[in-house]
This record gives C-alpha cells, sequence and structure tokens, in this order.
C-alpha cells in the first residue's frame, strides 16, 4: 500500500496509519461529492431553464434589419431602448412653461420669484426648475414560467377588440374541459395572447396538447399553445434628469381664469425684460384642479 | 495455560490487524475512487458553468442607458386620483440580436424585401472587387431569438424611503417620533397618513396624505429627525415601483438583410473598398440588385453585427 499509486491530490487525506483517519478522510469526500452532486444537478437545471440563443419552443417572429451596428469581438447582449414616456402630475395653482431656448428657461430660472403685472395688480409666483425620473441602467433575466403559456396562431384580419379576444380566450382556457383551468392573468402581446394560470400543471397540459380549435367570433380558429418565458427585473436604476427648456411655476394665487391666466403667463414670459423669450407652450392648472404633463423622447 | 492464552491473544490481534489492514486497502479504494469521481464532477460543473453563462448572453438585457433627449407634449386630464399620485415613466426595450459575421463574410441590406429575396433566388453573383473577379454566393442571415419588453416605473410623489434612522428608541415611540418630524412643514415636511418602520434596517417608509410633499422633502438629501433633545440627520430617498409589461422572446428574421459569403481569398484587405464595390454592383437593377442601405464586411477578423427592429 504506497500512498504514492493513489492520485496526487490525496496525499493530503492519506496517512500511513490509522483506520480512523481514514474513515474520517473518507467521509469527508463523500461528503463533497454530494455537494458537488448538488450543484452539478442546480447547473443542469439553470441551463434547462435559462433560454438558448435559439429557444426550443415556438416564439413570434420579428422582422430585424442590419442598420451598420457594426463591433468587433464577441457578441454581447445589446438593447434598444424606445418610446420614453413620462407622466408629471402638475397641482392646481400651477403651470409648464416650455421656451424654444433652453438658455432662455435658464435665464428665468435666475429669479426664483417672479412679479407678474396684470391690470394693475401683480401676481406673485415662483418658478423652479423641472427635473424628470429616467431609466438608466436596466438588467433583466429570462426564464421558463411554469404557469404561462402563449397563445399564437391567430388568423389575419380578426375583427375583436383586444377586450374581446382576452375575454373569449380567457372563457375557453379556463374550462377543465377544454385542458385548461382557473386563468389568473392575461397580456395581449405582438405575436399572440399570454396566459397565466393558477396551477402549474395546467400549463404544462395545455403545452402538450399543443393545438386546439377556439371559437373566435363567427368562425372556429386552429390555435396553438406554446411555452412562455417570462422577464425578471435583476436591477432598475432611475436618476433625475432636467428637462432644459422647461420651467415650472408654482403658488399660481386664484385670481385669474384658465385662458386668461394662460395668455397673461405667455405675454409675461416672452418679455426679454424679463429675461424671457420665444415660448413654445404653456400649460396651466387652476388651482382646484389637477393636469397630467407628458413628455416624451424626441426620436422612437 | 497461559501459554495458550498468550497464544489465543497473539492470534486474536492478528486477526484484528488482518482485519485493519483490509479494510485499510478497502477505504483506499473507496478513496481513490471518489477521489477521481470528485475531479470529474468539477470538470463537469465548470463546463456547464461557462455554458450557461454562453447561453444566457443573448437573452438577457443588461444596458446603460445614456441620456435621452426629453420633451413635453401634451397635458392629459385623467379622472382617477391614482395617475396624481406618482411621476410614471414608461419605456420600450428591445435586443439588437448579434450576428456573427466570419472573416469573408458580408451583410448588405436593401431597401426593399423584394430585391433582397431576389438576390437570395439568384444565388451566385460575379462581382468585380478591384481588380479581381469573385463569386458571391448570397443566402438568407439565421438570426437567433431576442427578447423585447416595457418597463413601467412610478416615482411616489406620496411616499418616501428614509435610512439611516438610530436604533436608540423602542418600536412604537420611533414611530411616533418620525412622525412628528415629517409632519413639520417649517422643514419641508407634511401630513403623515401612515409610517411603515422596520427597526432592524434602521428604515422607515413614510406615506403622506398629500401628493406633492415627498418631491419637497426629496429636494435635500436628507432630514432632521427629532429626538427628545437631538437632532440626527437621516437620509431620505424616493420610492419607487418598477415592472414589467408585454414581456415577449421573439425570433429574428431577416428580411431585407442578406448575408454574402466568398470574400475569404481576397488580396485586398481594406473593408471600406471592397464594401464599396459591393455596394456598386448590388445598386444596379441588371445585377438583380436595388436601392442599398448598408454593407458591411469581414475580411481580416471576424466582427458581431447587431440586428435591430
Amino acid at each position: 500500500m504506497d500512498s504514492a499509486d493513489v492520485c496526487p491530490a490525496l496525499k493530503v487525506h492519506l496517512l500511513p496509519t490509522g483506520s480512523q483517519t481514514m474513515s474520517q478522510a473518507l467521509q469527508a469526500l463523500q461528503e463533497e461529492q454530494a455537494r458537488l452532486k448538488m450543484r452539478l444537478q442546480e447547473l443542469q437545471r439553470n441551463l434547462r431553464d435559462c433560454p438558448q440563443d435559439k429557444v426550443p419552443f415556438p416564439v413570434p417572429e420579428s422582422p430585424l434589419v442590419f442598420r451598420g451596428h457594426f463591433e468587433e469581438g464577441k457578441a454581447m447582449a445589446k438593447s434598444v431602448v424606445s418610446h420614453v414616456r413620462i407622466c408629471y402630475p402638475l397641482p392646481g395653482g400651477s403651470a409648464l412653461v416650455t421656451f424654444d431656448d433652453p438658455n432662455v428657461a435658464k435665464q428665468v430660472l435666475q429669479q426664483k420669484e417672479h412679479q407678474i403685472n396684470v391690470e394693475g395688480f401683480r401676481l406673485r409666483v415662483q418658478v423652479q426648475p423641472l427635473e424628470l425620473p429616467m431609466l438608466t441602467t436596466i438588467q433583466v433575466s429570462s426564464q421558463m414560467n411554469d404557469q404561462r403559456v402563449l397563445v399564437s396562431g391567430f388568423p389575419a384580419g380578426l375583427k375583436l377588440s383586444e377586450e374581446e379576444l382576452l375575454d373569449k380566450l380567457e372563457i375557453f382556457f379556463g374550462k377543465t374541459k377544454n385542458g385548461g383551468g382557473d386563468v389568473e392573468m392575461r397580456e395581449l402581446l405582438q405575436g399572440g395572447v399570454m396566459l397565466g394560470f393558477t396551477e402549474d400543471r395546467v400549463a404544462q397540459h395545455l403545452c402538450q396538447m399543443g393545438q386546439f380549435m377556439v371559437p373566435l367570433g363567427k368562425q372556429q380558429s386552429c390555435l396553438r399553445v406554446s411555452p412562455y418565458m417570462s422577464g425578471k427585473i435583476q436591477k432598475a436604476e432611475v436618476r433625475p434628469q432636467p428637462v432644459p427648456q422647461s420651467v415650472l411655476v408654482l403658488n399660481i394665487p386664484d385670481v385669474l381664469d384658465g385662458p386668461e391666466l394662460q395668455d397673461v403667463l405667455e405675454i409675461h414670459f416672452q418679455k426679454p425684460t424679463r429675461g424671457g423669450g420665444e415660448v413654445e407652450a404653456v400649460t396651466v392648472v387652476p388651482p382646484g384642479q389637477r393636469g397630467l404633463a407628458v413628455f416624451t423622447s424626441k426620436s422612437g | 495455560m497461559s501459554a495458550d492464552e498468550d497464544n489465543k491473544e497473539q492470534v486474536l490481534k492478528e486477526c484484528e490487524q488482518a482485519e485493519e489492514i483490509m479494510k485499510d486497502k478497502q477505504n483506499q479504494k473507496l478513496i481513490s475512487e471518489i477521489t477521481k469521481e470528485n475531479i470529474q464532477l468539477k470538470e463537469e460543473i465548470k463546463k456547464l458553468e461557462a455554458e450557461l453563462q454562453e447561453t444566457t448572453r443573448t437573452s438577457q438585457i443588461n444596458e446603460d442607458i445614456p441620456e435621452t433627449k426629453i420633451k413635453f407634449t401634451s397635458v392629459e386630464n385623467p379622472e382617477s386620483d391614482s395617475e396624481f399620485s406618482d411621476i410614471s415613466y414608461s419605456c420600450q426595450v428591445s435586443s439588437k440580436v448579434p450576428y456573427e459575421l466570419q472573416k469573408g463574410q458580408a451583410l448588405i441590406t436593401f431597401e426593399k424585401e423584394e430585391v433582397a429575396q431576389n438576390v437570395i433566388r439568384m444565388e451566385y453573383h460575379h462581382v468585380q472587387v478591384q481588380n479581381e473577379n469573385v463569386m458571391l454566393t448570397a443566402n438568407p442571415v439565421s438570426l437567433n431569438s431576442g427578447v423585447k419588453f416595457q418597463v413601467h416605473v412610478g416615482v411616489s410623489k406620496m411616499k418616501i424611503n428614509v435610512t439611516d434612522i438610530p436604533d436608540e428608541l423602542p418600536e412604537s415611540q420611533m414611530r411616533d417620533k418620525l412622525e412628528l418630524s415629517f409632519s413639520k412643514s417649517r422643514n419641508g415636511g407634511g401630513e403623515v397618513e401612515y409610517v411603515e418602520y422596520n427597526k432592524q434596517t434602521r428604515s422607515a417608509l413614510i406615506t403622506f396624505v398629500e401628493s406633492g410633499v415627498a418631491d419637497k422633502i426629496l429636494k435635500m438629501k436628507d432630514y432632521p429627525l427629532y429626538i427628545n433633545q437631538n437632532c440626527h440627520r437621516v437620509t431620505v430617498y424616493p420610492y419607487t415601483e418598477t415592472h414589467l409589461k408585454k414581456f415577449q422572446v421573439f425570433s429574428g428574421v431577416s428580411k431585407r438583410t442578406v448575408l454574402l459569403t466568398g470574400l475569404k481569398h481576397l488580396q485586398t484587405t481594406d473593408e471600406e473598398v471592397v464594401e464599396d464595390f459591393i455596394s456598386i454592383h448590388f445598386q444596379r437593377e441588371k445585377n438583380g440588385g436595388g436601392e442599398v442601405e448598408v454593407v458591411k464586411c469581414s475580411l481580416g477578423q471576424p466582427h458581431t453585427a447587431y440586428f435591430e427592429e
């Protein structure tokens, strides 16, 4: 029994005497093996759950174009962010003034308080810069969702509204006689409809069955049911970003009604003597009312 | 007699020793087997870990979004109260599907789908590139899958997160102190609807009665909390809720972009020159082409091209 004929890594375990120490060593190794096996199973499960580059089940197609985005090196996960839309609540007694030139807005903001002359009296208002929350980082991972399915294969020219279509699908797939079950959620997507069930096995069963004749309006349509991958936010960071062309006007006293107030503000903020300039838009929310100002990204 | 006993003892000892040697031999065998197995397992684990990294690469979104210009567009008057309690942000995120362009390959995007389909149908194209005559083969581009979804964020105008709260008082007393301090309008506070306090994490969530109080407080990084005679500055930050909508995996299909192969043995190594020649050739209708939008080729080393909507 020479220690040399055992793997060199074992030298640390192997002691020349004492079967007790040997059985301890054996136990340690067996424990390590159990741990390694668990880790292997976990990885195998993750790999199965994680979508491959080409997913092994049908997904809707989306036409893509190469527009010239070309890089050296290996492929990285990249994405496009578009259609940014922000809704900002405006309190009663406030206004949003948007200038053509951001420098004018800057000038106007140099004075925190503005005095607006109206027919013999003065309106005292406050001006503030506007900052809006913008998404600066997003990390999303995808994984198989055992409770959800994707329904696809809808015929072209279907004359149903979104609500009607979702209702009909929920009714059909909510019935156990069709192989379905309690529908927990539903969502219209570009390539189909996602249905979520309260019980896992319903989704699995429907995917196995695969095809269904579903009444949609006047005819029956052959629809396909396939597995659905859902997304999970791993990280989302939001940072305030200034809106350089716009200025918030606050604490407007309740002396004028809407249209008049709008004119008065526009005139005041256009006066170069007040540091103003060309006004692109004025939105007024009279005291006692509320409004939602909508901001969108210039492109997309 | 004692000699007999001695003998017995001797035999027993020898038996025991033999047993021990047997056991040791068995154990040693097991140890070496298990060690080998463990090494194999470790190798398999490493392989799977690498594979996992590879496959999740393209189905994950990991993006640092550069500053986007936003402008006022319109004003709305919704009915429900809930739309006024948050500043809501939404956007669409869509994968750019990568395609690895090998050496000797090129991608060409046509303005019209029919032109691209025609070029693929013709399959072989004799193209003049500088002084050389090359035969290029046109094929469709096989793309991987990507994901697209909407991100919705609500930044509350009525709630704020508070942290770095000193752990000096019992729970209900601290809750009261928080309510008192955050309702002081002279410090920027307002009437408090509800306080959720977590003594363990030293943090709290304060809900105000009126919308807009949160914004005022958040203009400062911290806020004064009065405990008996002392004033502590606690940290305040926005309360946001983020969720995804319309999440969908899609399979990329290239309708206007065509893969060209056959440039491997070109003498010219200048990619731009080659791209120009290809573009000129495929602009001509008599060559089966049409209006060309983009041409990119890989000559010296592979590149990654990104396909988008």
